[in-house]
């Protein structure tokens, strides 16, 4: 063997990949590793998610399989099942390293809208500064990791319609404001009250 | 290395929510030198996962404005060059995983326009296990991982002066312990 090829076989032995377990491992050993448990919510049981930084997914599954199947083909982790509940000091903290700037801008405004209360995308584009900025909104609750713990279902559309939800559709975002003791009509009035400002602006 | 400085800042300003993306661009270097080094795949993983841990809390403990400044690259490589001595000097782990699925080590790839056959890369990743440790250090590092004499010597903490005489030097054994009339015991006798 010359020493061209020499160095030529010593580059190739360099083509090697981490195996996954690796960044597993290493997160879960400084804490930073997803943990889940089944806790109930409105809309029946739902798998929360979470590490060191906050609650990092909640999703509704009919079995825990399906959801690691889930989170794991969402945030490509494996997250494993805790063996007791979320930490109370973590309920109100959030990991969303998954979302971009905008949508955790989004995110952290549904946040404010009080429980029993509803607000249209309009507002929240408006509030962030981003006024037209609608759709963009609509898409960045719809990626909501955390539904339920961020209010998401909070958010309708201006027209009178609800909207759609990150936990399993419109019918459950119904359920879930209703739970709240937010009223049907609450949603179209609130539509009219858009319209009205909005004339007075133009 | 531009990137490796922003890393260092972001690592600084937000440990817990970067150290992730720490892993992810390292991880496959560290792990290749690791492999290079011990060899068994087995091993490579934990001194990987012992390299990242390690360097999480050391990131925990230091000041802000230390890790911002950090060189990340020669600074894992350094802590990942220390777990893999300790793990040399451990018997329980010497070689015998050696001819572990060699094969599978190596990607069915080659470097572009390069004839490498699998068996050489299984035949010269055992030569390197069985050099001294010094001269397998600056090879792997110069050689295998592409580093600057610089950054290797860096790492090494030698001037860099004697990690080039390292490296051509444990290339010639190499060369010689792949020659097949002086296989193996020509690096043997170094152990």
């Amino acid at each position: 063997m010359n020493e061209r090829e020499l160095m030529t076989a010593l580059r190739g032995l360099a083509d090697v990949r981490a195996p996954a377990t690796v960044l597993e491992h290493v997160l879960d050993e400084v804490g930073l590793g997803d943990q889940y448990a089944e806790l109930s919510s409105p809309l029946g049981p739902v798998f929360v998610a979470w590490n060191r930084l906050g609650v990092s997914a909640v999703m509704k599954t009919s079995t825990p399989q399906e959801f690691e199947e889930r989170f794991a083909a969402r945030f490509h982790r494996s997250p494993r099942r805790a063996d007791d509940g979320l930490p109370p000091t973590l309920a109100e903290k959030f990991d969303l390293r998954s979302v971009t700037e905008f949508e955790r801008a989004v995110l952290l405004k549904a946040r404010e809208i009080p429980k029993g209360e509803v607000r249209t995308y309009a507002w929240i584009a408006a509030q962030i500064g981003h006024p037209a900025a609608v759709r963009a909104v609509g898409s960045a609750l719809r990626k909501n990791p955390v539904p339920v713990l961020i209010p998401c279902h909070r958010v309708v559309r201006s027209d009178g319609h609800i909207g759609e939800y990150a936990l399993g559709g419109s019918a459950n975002k119904r359920t879930i404001l209703a739970a709240e003791g937010v009223r049907p009509e609450a949603v179209a009035d609130l539509a009219r009250q858009w319209r009205a400002e909005r004339a007075m602006v133009g | 290395m531009n990137d490796d400085q922003g890393l260092a800042t972001r690592l600084a300003s937000d440990l817990d929510s970067h150290f992730e993306e720490l892993v992810r661009t390292f991880q496959d270097r560290l792990y290749g030198f690791a492999l290079r080094m011990l060899s068994s795949p087995q091993d490579a993983e934990e001194a990987a996962q012992d390299t990242f841990v390690r360097a999480y809390r050391a990131l925990e403990r230091y000041p802000d404005d230390r890790v911002s400044t950090l060189r990340l690259r020669p600074w894992l490589y350094q802590i990942a060059l220390n777990v893999v001595r300790n793990r040399v000097r451990r018997p329980a782990l010497t070689q015998v995983d050696i001819e572990y699925d060699l094969a599978s080590q190596t990607r069915d790839e080659q470097p572009e326009g390069a004839t490498v056959s699998n068996e050489t890369f299984a035949e010269l990743s055992t030569a390197i296990t069985r050099l001294p440790e010094r001269y397998a250090t600056a090879v792997v590092l110069r050689h295998v991982q592409g580093l600057s004499y610089a950054e290797a010597a860096e790492i090494l903490d030698q001037p860099v002066g004697t990690t080039k005489s390292d490296v051509h030097r444990g290339l010639r054994l190499l060369r010689e312990a792949l020659e097949p009339e002086f296989e193996p015991l020509l690096v043997g006798e170094h152990r």
